[in-house]
């Protein structure tokens, strides 16, 4: 489904992913580990075209998306759910989650995708009417995965969801991302420093280091220690 | 007792023109963060294609203004494409925008010159004589022109908050990385809201026009009210360029009465400073 090959990105002066290759496979959800500021949220970023890669292809269902601006990756059925969150603040709930069916293909499924975050979220749906710019931490995160989905992709890439959340918060949220992908059968693709957790929603990992995949093993393969070992 | 009403009823109609003009800049800024310094210029541009519709080609006034809109629209959406698109991919472009439309207000300025020469010119009133409730007088053209206005301002906030592009902007405006993710085009965006805003502007224009008179230079005089209300309100909000214009509207109408026209703008920088030192932000927060 997605075909990343030899991506290099730099910011600046500064290259920040070298010849990084990997692939999702359509159903799958795959984790991205790797110590903070080696090229996690770069790399989702390359791939989303919010920051295109100088060299490399992306493709996405054979299509190469690398010359393609953000908003037409968005039609083809590949979104990015940040970890600023980047919320509309001073609208509502409700009209955030409906921003996110922006694009052409979204608007036939914006009733049932809406019924969906309800029930992962049920939160959201009791703070519809409510500004973003009142919201918890962990209630806005809710907002922007919802408002991912509400963008009807196949694929999607979150980038560190629980980051800054309490342990009920996160919990909920790994759920919702493990439902996203058996319920609405959406492929994953998530950067998470939680590997625990992470671990326990994917078939297989990646680990990032300066800027290059050091490995990539199946979930079931490894445990947590093994690859916190590989952080330093 | 009679005085103060008048007075207020005054501020009002000055104060609402100057919402609908000062609105263009807010809808500007709001979205694309760019800060118009040929605004005046560009609302007296709509006045005068305007006046050039009346009195030169002999049309009607609402076809005059039809086509003085559509005009405006395809005027701003040019200038943001040749110009200012360019300039927002460069760094800085915070202060080389600003520098750009100040530049093409200076010139604009000097074209309407050479086109319209320094005459005075002025668009007609809409409809002659008054109107008394009791002691309180107002002229029909104003009551219309705040009607006017009033109309205007219902019918933008419906489109800011019920058409696909309206949300797109106030989406643009509240947070670029988000608009982004959600599959917005924001180069179209921008596109659209310059075609917006110039004919939100050149319409403030025409309204200012048949109330006061139209010259060359007086734009400029109108994009410091513009800018000392939109930054009162709040930069980028919608709401708070609003009650700012109504609040100054009438403010500058008792100063006027007081202490005579000469002590408006001492007054407006005055309680504008005060404000910038107490609530940089304006009096309303929010985008859009």
């Amino acid at each position: 489904m997605l075909e990343v090959q030899d991506i290099d990105s730099f910011y600046g002066e500064l290259q920040v992913l070298r010849q990084v290759s990997l692939h999702v496979d359509e159903g799958e959800v795959v984790a991205l580990f790797g110590p903070n500021g080696h090229g996690k949220s770069t790399l989702l970023k390359a791939i989303s075209g919010l920051h295109p890669p100088v060299a490399g292809s992306v493709k996405f269902n054979g299509e190469e998306l690398s010359k393609l601006p953000v908003h037409k990756i968005v039609e083809r059925g590949l979104a990015y759910i940040p970890e600023e969150r980047n919320l509309f603040t001073d609208m509502t709930v409700m009209e955030n989650l409906k921003m996110g069916a922006y694009n052409p293909r979204a608007h036939k499924t914006i009733k049932s995708n809406l019924e969906f975050v309800f029930r992962v979220f049920p939160r959201l749906e009791e703070r519809q009417n409510q500004y973003c710019s009142t919201l918890s931490g962990g209630e806005a995160r809710m907002v922007a995965i919802g408002r991912g989905l509400m963008s009807e992709t196949s694929l999607l890439l979150v980038d560190e969801p629980s980051i800054g959340l309490s342990p009920g918060m996160r919990k909920a949220v790994f759920e919702a991302i493990a439902r996203i992908n058996t319920e609405r059968k959406i492929t994953i693709l998530i950067v998470e420093q939680e590997i625990e957790n992470a671990l326990a929603l994917s078939q297989r990992f990646y680990l990032l280091k300066n800027g290059q995949v050091a490995f990539e093993r199946k979930a079931s393969e490894v445990d947590v220690t093994e690859i916190e070992r590989a952080y330093f | 007792m009679e005085t103060i009403i008048n007075t207020i009823v005054s501020g009002l109609i000055s104060g609402s023109l100057y919402a609908a003009m000062a609105l263009g800049l807010t809808i500007v800024y709001g979205v694309s963060r760019v800060f118009n310094f040929g605004h005046g210029v560009i609302a007296i541009i709509g006045a005068y294609v305007t006046w050039l519709m009346l009195d030169a080609a002999g049309i009607g006034l609402v076809p005059a203004v039809l086509i003085s809109m559509g005009f405006m629209f395809l005027f701003g959406m040019g200038m943001y494409q040749f110009a200012i698109n360019p300039l927002l991919k460069k760094p800085n472009w915070e202060f080389s925008t600003v520098l750009f439309m100040l530049g093409a207000g200076i010139l604009l300025e000097n074209v309407v010159l050479q086109i319209f020469g320094p005459r005075v010119k002025s668009i007609p009133l809409f409809v002659e004589g008054r109107l008394r409730l009791g002691f309180v007088k107002i002229n029909w053209h104003d009551l219309i022109l705040m009607g006017i206005v009033v109309v205007a301002v219902i019918l933008l906030s419906l489109f800011f908050k019920y058409t696909r592009m309206g949300q797109a902007m106030r989406a643009v405006a509240q947070s670029i990385p988000g608009a982004r993710v959600v599959g917005i085009d924001i180069n179209k965006i921008f596109s659209y809201t310059f075609g917006l805003a110039f004919i939100v502007t050149g319409f403030s224009g025409i309204l200012l026009g048949t109330k006061y008179y139209l010259i060359p230079h007086i734009g400029w005089e109108w994009m410091v009210k513009g800018f000392v209300i939109t930054t009162f309100g709040g930069l980028g909000s919608t709401s708070g360029t609003i009650y700012a214009a109504i609040i100054l509207g009438v403010v500058e109408a008792f100063a006027t009465l007081y202490f005579g026209a000469i002590w408006v703008w001492p007054i407006w920088f005055a309680m504008f400073m005060i404000v910038l030192l107490i609530r940089p932000q304006g009096i309303a927060g929010g985008r859009l």
